[in-house]
């Protein structure tokens, strides 16, 4: 008997502990509740390479990596922007063909696993498979260098599903500069204009990532709907040619655009970025490697390229970056301009993660961190995937207004 | 007296009666051919207009004092479904191959947006039901020639995606893995990887397309394809013995499997006399193909131009024969004499080649189902040499294709 109501007490003490624990993990609770029933967008994910290899197969749970079926499922990923990429030294019909097998190979994978994925070309599209249960594949092609200076090759992107495209890549391209380059348009060229106008036409949007400021403030001014930085952090937080002045973000913003940010370490902090200056011989050390790893084989570059940071980091010869420098870029964006102008542009598969943010899975801590800080569960629904669907809708209309206006 | 008169009249009137009766019972069948003409779908499945796209001086829109295709001309002539072909001179290969011929599908999708209210895009035998039940004209796409893949299945599956539903494998040269008719051969027909090709047209319901191969290739194509395949524009050898035509047992095999050979009006196809004559004077297809080259490199306006002027001028002089129209129906009868009304088509080659006297354009297409109609065929038969039979094909090709991705 009193064994009996000794272990009811036990048990009752035992509940008031789990309740108490819960409550202070009730905001945990919330935060899984929150970011599984939001639709959780990414602007730019490098996994595309990975599909050339014929080995590749986005079913399985991969060892290596950051982007798989079921990592995208654990962690909550609705939506996946599958970059097309190859170096912007690739130019004229050979980048023309080599993108369009890069686009092959992402429908390749939708029709592969119809049941896990769905080819979305509009917000609608995203919000269809998000009420399905599926993962809405879109496509963005990271560089004008594939146009081939050829508008009908945009347009032929378009018809196959492409739903953005960043103006250049780590080069300039024949109309437009890079911010990693020298300039040699003074921005946007006159042909680039036209890039972006058709672009509007289309229903594509403006991927303002990687170019100049200038060519920035020339397609800003261009374009008539909103534009986004597919995979950009915050200047003022890391000084990187790569992300955006504070500036840069109010005009982006004023123009209903969106900053995506970007998880790459180069690109969050700025720690990382001087020690890197500092021992110019780790990068080439760390180039050395992956070539020795990977030969020219993009996408195991790529994959590797992060594994071998990550040794690097391990053996104390870089400094460690944590999965919460992105929720730093994220506050320091929504405060430059506003809770409706920020989302996510992992550069999975394609850059150095952060510790804490190896993969997919690891976005729910994002949700979480934000309403640890005091994020309205609206706002945060806003940043982890409604502010790009609400430019996507924007970005549609103007291309229905273009499209009905009489032709010329 | 009065009377007499009265009842004079009324012979008179019942004699002019009769007499009206009988003279309409002989143009009974021009009024039933109009009729049955303007009521059927009438599929061309080879027009080769597209080059015309890239020429300021040409507007689908309005009548054209030139050429053979223009939007008026297709409604008077009662032509409501047309493959639009994309095609570049045969030597042209690899990722330039590519981009040309995306360029052409581009302005085929340009043409078809800005002549809506005429023109409706279409991928299926059910898309061109519902466009000629609209009173719109089915536009489609076929690529003639293999050379355009650029040796490479995925660029296949990209013209697949954006609406190509034919593709000729090879054109006047052999290309990298299929010998053509007017080349010598080198692959003994369809290599391996170009069975893979037949193949896969079957999985992305893409018709195989045996004009211009040789006679080793369309029966290696012939035998990999689960689906019926088309001649899309080639005629019968029986009667006109030239290599770009089938003879008679090619379209007896092609029938066996449920193709259709669609008739092309080229004059050096139809008629032996011609063909003689035009050899002695320049030596063959080919060989006027690049004397034309020489003069007009690839300005293909300026080869339309110079190929029609030629031709006037050695008809005008005797050089070569004046070619009837109705060389055409003799074709469509010897083959259905040897494979039956279910297996002929049409496959004018307008825009292409040299027409027959009476045959000048589209608009005087209504003269075959007149002719077919006085030649005693049957109302249902007319009809599916006018297109039934062409969409039939298209059914069976969707079906096997859906079939073959259900088994993933």
């Amino acid at each position: 008997m009193f064994k009996t109501i000794l272990s009811g007490v036990l048990c009752l003490s035992a509940g008031a502990f789990l309740v108490a624990t819960v409550t202070g993990d009730d905001l945990g609770t919330r935060a899984h509740t929150l970011h599984f029933s939001a639709i959780v967008v990414d602007t730019h994910d490098d996994t595309t390479q990975r599909f050339l290899d014929g080995r590749f197969d986005l079913g399985p749970r991969n060892a290596s990596g950051s982007i798989d079926i079921p990592r995208m499922k654990e962690g909550g990923l609705s939506a996946i922007f599958f970059s097309i990429w190859m170096p912007s030294k690739v130019t004229g019909p050979e980048a023309v063909k080599r993108a369009l097998v890069q686009i092959d190979a992402v429908r390749e994978q939708i029709r592969k696993h119809p049941k896990d994925l769905v080819l979305a070309t509009t917000n609608k599209e995203i919000r269809d498979a998000h009420a399905q249960g599926k993962i809405a594949a879109l496509m963005g092609v990271e560089g004008g260098h594939m146009l081939g200076g050829d508008l009908a090759v945009l347009r032929t992107y378009a018809a196959l599903g492409v739903r953005y495209m960043t103006l250049t890549h780590s080069g300039n391209v024949e109309w437009a500069d890079s911010s990693t380059d020298a300039p040699a348009h003074n921005g946007l060229a006159e042909f680039g204009k036209d890039v972006v106008r058709e672009m509007n036409r289309l229903g594509m949007i403006v991927d303002i990532s990687h170019v100049s400021d200038k060519t920035f403030y020339d397609a800003l001014g261009v374009s008539r709907a909103p534009v986004f930085a597919s995979h950009s952090s915050c200047r003022a937080t890391c000084d990187a040619p790569r992300n955006m002045t504070d500036e840069m973000i109010k005009a982006l913003a004023a123009k209903g655009g969106v900053i995506q940010i970007n998880f790459h370490v180069g690109f969050l902090s700025q720690e990382f970025r001087n020690a890197e200056k500092a021992n110019p011989e780790i990068e080439k050390a760390i180039a050395a490697e992956v070539q020795r790893r990977c030969g020219g084989q993009e996408s195991c570059q790529l994959i590797v390229g992060d594994e071998v940071t990550r040794e690097y980091v391990a053996k104390g010869l870089l400094p460690r970056v944590d999965y919460t420098k992105i929720i730093e870029h994220i506050d320091h964006a929504v405060k430059v301009s506003g809770v409706d102008h920020v989302g996510l542009g992992s550069d999975f598969d394609g850059a150095n993660m952060p510790y804490g943010m190896e993969d997919a899975t690891g976005l729910p801590k994002i949700t979480e961190a934000l309403l640890r800080k005091g994020y309205a569960e609206g706002d945060i629904r806003k940043i982890l995937g409604e502010n790009t669907l609400r430019v996507m809708a924007e970005v549609e209309r103007v291309s229905r207004e273009l499209n009905s206006a009489p032709l010329k | 007296m009065r009377r007499a008169i009265a009842v004079a009249c009324l012979g008179l009137c019942l004699c002019f009666a009769l007499l009206k009766v009988r003279s309409t019972g002989a143009d009974d069948i021009a009024e039933r051919a109009h009729k049955l003409h303007f009521s059927s779908i009438v599929l061309d499945t080879h027009d080769d207009t597209t080059q015309r796209f890239f020429s300021k001086d040409f507007d689908l829109g309005k009548r054209n004092p030139d050429g053979h295709i223009d939007i008026p001309r297709m409604r008077e002539g009662g032509m409501n479904a047309i493959f639009f072909s994309i095609w570049i001179d045969g030597r042209i290969m690899g990722p330039p191959a590519v981009q040309k011929a995306l360029d052409q599908i581009d302005a085929v999708h340009e043409n078809v947006h800005k002549f809506s209210k005429d023109l409706v895009f279409c991928r299926t035998a059910e898309e061109v039901r519902r466009a000629h039940a609209q009173g719109k004209i089915a536009a489609l796409i076929g690529v003639e020639g293999g050379h355009m893949i650029g040796n490479d299945i995925r660029a296949l599956r990209m013209y697949g995606d954006l609406g190509v539903r034919y593709m000729t494998l090879s054109h006047f040269y052999n290309d990298e893995w299929a010998d053509s008719s007017t080349d010598k051969p080198v692959h003994n027909g369809l290599t391996d990887f170009g069975k893979d090709i037949v193949r896969e047209m079957n999985r992305q319901g893409i018709m195989v397309d045996i004009s211009h191969v040789s006679d080793k290739t369309f029966y290696d194509a012939l035998e990999v394809s689960k689906a019926p395949l088309i001649a899309s524009h080639s005629s019968c050898r029986a009667l006109c013995n030239h290599v770009r035509d089938m003879s008679d047992d090619m379209i007896k095999a092609l029938a066996a499997k449920g193709g259709v050979i669609q008739i092309n009006y080229e004059k050096s196809f139809i008629d032996q006399a011609y063909k003689d004559a035009s050899e002695k004077l320049s030596g063959g297809v080919v060989a006027q193909f690049d004397q034309f080259k020489k003069v007009c490199g690839d300005d293909q306006e300026c080869f339309g131009r110079k190929m029609a002027e030629q031709e006037k001028q050695a008809t005008a002089e005797g050089k070569l024969p004046h070619v009837s129209w109705e060389r055409i129906i003799e074709h469509i009868d010897h083959a259905v004499k040897l494979a039956g009304a279910d297996h002929v088509g049409l496959g004018s080659d307008f825009d292409g080649a040299t027409m027959p006297d009476g045959m000048e354009d589209c608009s005087k297409l209504p003269k075959i189902t007149e002719a077919l109609l006085r030649k005693g065929y049957s109302e249902d038969d007319i009809r599916k040499i006018l297109g039934g039979n062409t969409l039939r094909v298209m059914e069976q090709v969707e079906r096997v294709s859906r079939e073959i991705q259900s088994q993933r």
